[in-house]
């Protein structure tokens, strides 16, 4: 890999641009557009006219725009601060304290004169061979920690993953030389500090792939929310599209809506524009965030699969 | 005396016990505890009492599974048919695409493609349901505006394998042939150059130096997936389908039988014995996998 730029390889400049490229280039696009396709149908009707939708259907260029829908949006307003408080509360948290404890582990286990670290190692791996499963540990947080409700169950379920911690620790053995942590050492750096100043500043690019891949875990983590986040000013966006959705369902469902609660809905029951706006409130910062961190990831995701 | 140097090294080392700790404690509370808790797939499970506390009831759980082995079949069969379709299928877009990107010449124009497709891994499927819901429901549906298809997809059980299948290729395809192109990359371009004076052509250049320079990441990552047979992704199955029970038929699977369980609060005995079915399972099939790669490729196995 120690090649630069990563992907500009077999082709060299020398090949003549056949019918044969030209076909492939085509065929990206088509998949392209393919993938992109649902994306662009969200952007367009979070700003297409709610009645316009209603009559004539979601479509790829909608006849009229609005910017009700996104509006409408701030019509959850408290709520939707509140809930974009705590997702990113969760998100910086989770991964923050996740990046720290995973690394000082991944370093502890990848010294070799320290005997307990293959113990610590088997302890990793066991969680990724066998496990309890959602209802046993649904109990087991709600009745014996009694976390029902807690901030605790969004942050703590995802802040360490086995896999993470392998990629750590193969950076660690890998890519940061053995030499310079006992030149720390011997210039009379304890642990702690060879750790932080050494070993966790030359994490950095491995630590940038895990974060990013944390952080998107964090922010689309809707299960957890679901199981155990009752009350509004706990709710994080996830759970506010879960519930926006179900609440719809109930007001479709409920055929004989008091005039009242009509005329505060402008009408009708908000179910297209206003939901795709809120959509694209929820997951554009993770989309507009992605492409800063993709070169992280793809060197991340090798650092992982090259393994030991 | 072993273990008084076992005990001299741990405390000579008691700052990476330290550093280790905090790990050591979340993995203990989230993960290990609730493997203990799987002993309630033998106990009459009293809510009240909790776990530890509840009577033992011997294999009664399992007779309930046995006796309503109608429910069981299904989202069993249901897991593991989609775990096959998901994992045949997407292994070989993965390989496709990522031998098709790697091929392209048009570097600028391929880079900036493969970034769009990578987006849809990062919508979650609580977005990506209302985003099918607009290219699916029958009033206002995309399919049915301009396409004129009229099916009724959400009470029409046999659409949705082919429907969650398509949704979870546009997911996870772009984001998945990104580990197989970091394996491309690794190629040494002289094997290519020396094929080409060779006289082969590109066909014959992917059929003898790339593929091949592909099986063993290809096998690794199948083996390493065959643990999770048993386990799906929740949220496509929960979301996607608006957990909408006309379509259990072809879409549950077994985690999202276990998550509705927990929220009807019923049926604990049945589903305890289930999760512990899926657990064992899941473990069996790991130990076997890892077995395999250890045998074929011991560098890439997980222990």
């Amino acid at each position: 890999m120690a090649k630069k730029g990563n992907l500009d390889l077999a082709p060299s400049k020398k090949d003549k641009i056949g019918i044969g490229q030209i076909i492939l280039l085509i065929m990206l696009f088509a998949y392209t557009v393919f993938c992109a396709a649902p994306i662009w149908v969200t952007l367009v009707s979070a700003f297409a006219d709610e009645k316009w939708i209603a009559s004539n259907g979601f479509s790829f260029w909608p006849g009229k725009f609005s910017m009700a829908g996104m509006n409408s949006v701030l019509r959850y307003g408290k709520q939707l601060a509140t809930s974009y408080g705590v997702t990113i509360f969760v998100t910086v948290v989770g991964t923050f304290f996740g990046l720290l404890i995973m690394s000082m582990y991944a370093y502890a286990i990848s010294r070799k004169e320290f005997y307990l670290s293959r113990f610590l190692s088997i302890f990793l791996i066991i969680p990724m061979l066998f496990n309890g499963g959602q209802l046993s540990g649904y109990i087991i947080f709600t009745q014996n920690y009694h976390l029902k409700d807690s901030l605790l169950l969004l942050i703590l379920p995802l802040c360490v993953t086995t896999m993470n911690v392998i990629i750590l620790r193969t950076y660690i053995a890998n890519s940061i030389p053995n030499e310079l942590m006992e030149a720390a050492k011997i210039d009379g750096a304890g642990e702690y500090r060879t750790f932080f100043q050494i070993t966790l500043p030359l994490l950095k690019p491995s630590l940038a792939a895990v974060g990013f891949m944390m952080a998107t875990a964090y922010w689309n983590d809707w299960q957890n929310a679901l199981l155990y986040i009752d009350s509004a000013n706990k709710k994080p966006l996830q759970l506010l599209l879960i519930n926006i959705q179900k609440s719809i369902e109930m007001l479709l469902n409920n055929k004989s809506l008091p005039a009242t609660v009509l005329a505060a809905l402008g009408g009708s029951v908000p179910q297209y524009s206003a939901t795709m706006s809120t959509v694209l409130v929820v997951v554009g910062p993770i989309i507009i965030a992605y492409p800063f961190f993709q070169k992280y990831f793809v060197k991340g995701l090798t650092v992982g699969s090259v393994k030991g | 005396m072993k273990v008084k140097a076992f005990f001299e090294n741990t405390w000579k080392h008691r700052a990476h016990v330290v550093m280790a700790l905090p790990v050591f404690l979340v993995m203990f509370f989230i993960f290990y505890v609730p493997m203990a808790g799987l002993v309630m797939a033998f106990k009459k499970f009293d809510y009240t009492l909790g776990i530890w506390k509840s009577p033992w009831c011997g294999l009664e759980n399992f007779k309930v599974l046995v006796a309503s082995k109608a429910q069981f079949i299904s989202m069993t069969k249901n897991t593991v048919m989609y775990y096959i379709i998901f994992t045949a299928l997407g292994t070989f877009l993965n390989v496709v695409l990522a031998i098709a990107i790697d091929q392209c010449v048009f570097k600028k124009c391929s880079k900036v493609m493969q970034t769009v497709m990578i987006v849809p891994v990062f919508i979650s499927y609580a977005a990506v349901q209302f985003v099918v819901y607009a290219f699916l429901n029958s009033s206002t549906g995309i399919l049915v505006n301009m396409m004129g298809i009229k099916t009724r997809f959400y009470s029409t059980a046999r659409t949705w394998p082919t429907i969650l299948t398509i949704v979870k290729m546009w997911n996870s395809v772009g984001y998945g042939s990104v580990l197989y192109m970091s394996v491309l990359a690794g190629i040494d371009t002289e094997l290519y150059e020396a094929a080409q004076i060779d006289g082969a052509n590109k066909w014959q250049q992917i059929w003898h130096i790339t593929l091949p320079s592909l099986i063993p990441m290809i096998t690794v990552m199948l083996l390493l997936s065959v643990g999770n047979i048993m386990r799906s992704d929740t949220g496509l199955f929960y979301q996607v389908t608006r957990n909408s029970g006309a379509l259990y038929s072809t879409t549950q699977v077994i985690d999202s039988y276990v998550l509705n369980a927990i929220f009807k609060n019923s049926n604990f005995g049945f589903t305890a014995a289930t999760s512990f079915f899926q657990s064992v399972v899941g473990l069996l099939l790991m130990l076997l996998s890892n077995g395999l790669v250890r045998k074929i490729a011991p560098e890439n196995s997980l222990f």
